[in-house]
């Protein structure tokens, strides 16, 4: 085989310009290369199974523990708990049924890493299962995958039925001691499932509810068995490490975190898509090189990363080098992934608001600072966005946020304020306009600005027909104005107008 | 006893039949991205154009295959024309007409 590294075969193709650059593709190596549906190719093209085989014949189960620990790898689901600690933990266990569980219920919006990783190349995650079952001594796989990703369970059942019928699955695989087989459980998409004691309940078929951690999945797992679970890019990364070596798995990323990260580049940007980089690169190469810049030559106000659990970073966190511990003491998290670029006419009030609504309804209700913490804050957002913001709901908002983040039982409690505390703490001059003055600068919040007819007015009276508050007069084919103290702006002469004519102000100085 | 390197040559070689068997090497490769994103941008549709082509008289022999998505969801769906020799060529916002016109210009004899 030549000795080109994966990331140069995809530099190679793919070198059209700055997007593909920066990029270092390890646990994506494959992904746009081979045809996933294909196990030959993967086999012939791609140093498919090699990992394993390398495995089973050199390496004792220690030994490929002893190596994970030694690439630094960390969990790629968000939380970042050193991947080898995991496994020793699990291999240390004695039981004779062990299980292994992939991790492939993505649920964040906007993100779709796992989906295209899988969709791309589901062998490698495979070929990681397996390793990893050997290395902890596990008989049995699940992927717990969510129902939503039709394309994604597909392929992954051809690629699990031609594994089987290769040999990479069963009993005694490549003639080896090791035997081993996966099955696919399906989520219906419950966001909390993706916490990994709430996807155990659901893989025994019981609620999705998180349980109190300690135990661990590690000693009390899957139907009580000890049972090692990881994420959808953390299995991909693990074929690659036995690939190249740990060492120069390590060679990657900063001092604590190593390798690379997919992320999924959404918003306003211009080249929205997935993306992997190495640790350590920096928000402004990710946005004005790898994504291309914001359109339309507006101004960058916030990079929102980790999803419904991370939070709002500002341009003075541009260098900011991107790691797990970086991005924590920014006031974010790394997360599974999801990066959303805003520009200046998002509301940042409203953002929260989005996110503490989806965490809202995706609560899963079992302990109180969630279920309840959640649904009064999105409460008062609400309230804030419609001009009913009262003095002390910011100091309000920070103690409650603050308490669900230290009382609650799982993860995306302890997470769900982030998009809040994050935003208060980087724009906290525009929830004071929204609160104080009524105003929203982004003039996003319908309520909090003001409507005015300009000279686009063709005197349709369109508008004036619509509004409720018979606050719009002008005669026919004349320019129509709108009394403002009449004004219960409802927005309807905005939705209405075609020509451009009624527009939203602020009121605010620039 | 064979050890798992060993078996795992043995299949390193089926593999290279097998891709061989299915036209792997065949010195025109189209690449069609069809992960759910590039399906629901229209790839489907294009992969059937594609597939239409496959042995017409005026038309060179190619190998049509599927693969991921390589993350630029700005410009799907995405076709990618390997020719032996030559450049490969990354084709994005495929449509139907642009498909017609990689045919023209990669698969019509004599072009």
């Amino acid at each position: 085989m030549p000795a080109m590294s994966v990331s140069e075969k995809f530099k190679k193709v793919f070198l059209d310009d700055k997007y593909s650059v920066g990029q270092e593709r390890v646990a994506l190596r494959n992904v746009g290369l081979i045809d996933p549906e294909n196990i030959y190719d993967y086999i012939y093209n791609a140093r498919g199974y090699q990992a394993l085989a390398e495995v089973l014949t050199d390496m004792k189960p220690e030994d490929v523990v002893e190596a994970v620990k030694k690439s630094g790898l960390r969990g790629r689901g968000g939380a970042g708990f050193p991947t080898g600690m995991k496994w020793e933990f699990t291999a240390k266990e004695k039981s004779l049924e062990k299980y292994v569980v992939c991790n492939a219920d993505e649920g964040d919006p906007g993100a779709f890493m796992d989906r295209s990783a899988i969709e791309g190349d589901p062998h490698s995650i495979l070929e990681g299962m397996l390793i990893g079952g050997y290395a902890v001594g596990a008989q049995k796989g699940i992927v717990y995958i969510r129902a939503e990703y039709p394309l994604a369970v597909e392929r992954l059942e051809k690629a699990f039925c031609a594994a089987r019928k290769e040999g990479f699955l069963g009993e005694n695989i490549l003639g080896s001691d090791f035997s081993f087989d996966v099955e696919i459980r399906l989520g219906a998409g419950a966001f909390v499932c993706g916490e990994e004691t709430a996807l155990i309940n659901s893989i025994e078929g019981k609620r999705g509810m998180p349980r109190p951690r300690p135990p661990f999945p590690a000693s009390n797992g899957v139907f009580g068995k000890p049972t090692l679970v990881n994420n959808v890019e953390t299995w991909a990364n693990i074929g690659a490490i036995f690939l190249d070596g740990a060492d120069s798995f390590a060679a990657l990323g900063t001092e604590k975190s190593k390798g690379t990260k997919v992320f999924a580049l959404a918003g306003k940007i211009n080249n929205t898509g997935l993306f992997e980089v190495p640790m350590g690169t920096t928000l402004k190469e990710i946005v004005y090189e790898i994504g291309g810049g914001i359109p339309n030559g507006k101004k960058l106000k916030s990079v929102q990363t980790g999803g419904p659990s991370g939070g709002c970073l500002t341009e003075k966190f541009l260098e900011t080098k991107i790691d797990y511990e970086s991005l924590a003491a920014a006031g974010s998290i790394m997360g599974s992934g999801g990066m959303i670029v805003i520009d200046e006419d998002s509301c940042m009030v409203n953002i929260a608001k989005y996110f503490l609504e989806f965490t809202k309804s995706e609560s899963c209700g079992k302990c109180v600072p969630c279920r309840e913490g959640t649904t009064r804050i999105y409460e008062t957002l609400t309230r804030i966005t419609e001009g009913q913001g009262e003095e002390g709901d910011i100091e309000k908002l920070e103690l409650l946020g603050e308490i669900i983040k230290k009382s609650s039982l799982c993860g995306l409690g302890q997470s769900a304020p982030n998009p809040l505390l994050s935003s208060i703490k980087n724009f906290r001059k525009e929830y004071e306009e929204h609160i104080y003055l009524k105003r929203c600068r982004a003039k996003v919040c319908e309520k909090l600005v003001d409507y005015v007819i300009n000279d686009n007015c063709v005197g349709c009276g369109a508008c004036r027909r619509v509004c409720p508050a018979t606050a719009i007069d002008g005669t026919v084919k004349a320019k129509h104005y709108i009394y403002s103290a009449k004004c219960i702006k409802c927005a309807r002469c905005f939705k209405t107008c075609k020509f451009n004519a009624v527009v939203k102000e602020t009121g605010l100085p620039e | 006893m064979s050890t798992p390197k060993e078996v795992l040559s043995q299949k390193k070689l089926k593999a290279k039949e097998e891709l061989s068997a299915a036209g792997f090497f065949k010195p025109l490769k189209i690449y069609v991205g069809s992960a759910t994103c590039e399906n629901a941008a229209g790839a489907k549709e294009i992969m059937k154009i594609f597939e239409t082509q496959a042995g017409k008289k005026d038309c060179r022999d190619f190998y049509l295959s599927k693969k991921g998505c390589v993350g630029r969801c700005n410009l799907e769906p995405t076709v990618e024309v390997y020719e032996e020799g030559k450049k490969t060529v990354l084709y994005v916002k495929v449509n139907e007409k642009e498909a017609e016109k990689i045919i023209d210009k990669h698969i019509k004899v004599g072009k």
